[in-house]
């Protein structure tokens, strides 16, 4: 952890208001973005990650530093969307797995970064992929989802999900093959469908 | 479910692009995409898959995020966090101070140019140059 990182918490930790707008300023697309690909819901997506950070003003005091602070962040965020789920599920909200439409007209209101492919096609292109693959991303169990979003879409180390998780290298290589098992499967078959 | 039966082929294909196979195992697992249909066509699905996945769109944040976050923490702390902002909340300490002393250095020579300014001196009635009285003689 930087020092710069430690002397943010520390003044978190005395409930100073302006570290945590630093704080959410740094972090809040990344946890978005994880919940929103958790849920696969924007109004979702966004409830949780307010949820998250809220989390993070009180329970600051309960994080140690032996790990970084943005691998905590993320377990709270998972421990949100996991609990999400559940409730979701619960609730029989169908919505739950379908993309927000937001996604396919992200460029509208601008909440999807990234560069867009050039040509109207690819751009159309890619964004049935996207819809596509995150459709398929909502249709794995929770436990796959989670590893396959934090390793394939944003980018962590095995080792930091296995903290994040608190599962063993085993498990989470595991969870990690199956989830990819399951979409290269269901992409293909897709792919299949598209191409007769 | 023959879906969550693990594929032997995917896991070793999968470690070989995390990067999480050494030495011979790696060099092992190469040769075999190189010269083996199945291990090629798996290979090529995944790396296929992992390029999809992690091209895809970063979701951000609305711009109102921030601040919605703030005012569920005010409501819920029954306001003793995020109250209406003060302004030495909105304008640094630094600045305030910077400020306060040049109105103070403004109001101080206004002061002293003023002819009734208090601070002013008059020199004509300077307590040295007070005129001596001379008792009247009897």
């Amino acid at each position: 952890m930087s020092e710069l990182e430690r002397s943010l918490i520390r003044r978190l930790q005395r409930r100073d208001e302006r570290a945590f707008r630093e704080l959410l300023e740094l972090h809040r697309d990344r946890v978005f973005n994880i919940t929103f690909r958790m849920l696969g819901n924007r109004a979702e997506a966004e409830d949780v990650a307010q949820e998250v950070f809220i989390t993070v003003f009180k329970t600051i005091d309960s994080f140690q530093e032996k790990s970084k602070f943005s691998t905590w962040l993320y377990r709270v965020a998972v421990n949100h969307c996991k609990n999400r789920i559940k409730y979701l599920a619960r609730r029989h909200d169908r919505d739950r797995d379908e993309l927000d439409e937001s996604t396919t007209t992200s460029g509208v209101n601008g909440t999807i970064g990234g560069p867009m492919p050039s040509s109207p096609h690819k751009q159309l292109e890619s964004a049935q992929m996207e819809q596509r693959l995150q459709h398929e991303i909502g249709k794995l169990e929770d436990d796959q989802r989670v590893v396959v979003v934090l390793r394939d879409v944003e980018d962590l180390s095995i080792e930091e999900i296995c903290e994040i998780t608190g599962l063993p290298d085993g498990t989470v290589k595991s969870r990690l093959h199956r989830a990819r098992l399951l979409l290269r499967k269901r992409l293909s078959s897709h792919v299949g469908e598209n191409n007769d | 479910m023959t879906e969550d039966v693990e594929d032997p082929v995917v896991a070793k294909v999968s470690d070989y692009l995390d990067g999480l196979l050494t030495g011979a195992e790696r060099d092992d697992v190469a040769a075999k995409i190189q010269t083996d249909e199945t291990w090629k066509r798996t290979h090529d699905e995944l790396v296929e898959a992992r390029k999809y996945l992690s091209g895809m769109r970063k979701a951000k944040a609305p711009d109102t995020f921030a601040h919605e976050v703030e005012q569920t923490i005010h409501k819920r702390s029954a306001g003793a966090f995020f109250g209406r902002r003060t302004l030495g909340d909105r304008v640094p300490f630094g600045v305030l101070l910077i400020v306060a002393l040049l109105a103070l250095a403004v109001v101080g020579y206004f002061m002293w140019s003023s002819p009734t300014g208090s601070l002013k001196v008059d020199k004509k009635t300077t307590p040295t140059e007070k005129p001596s009285v001379s008792a009247p003689r009897p």
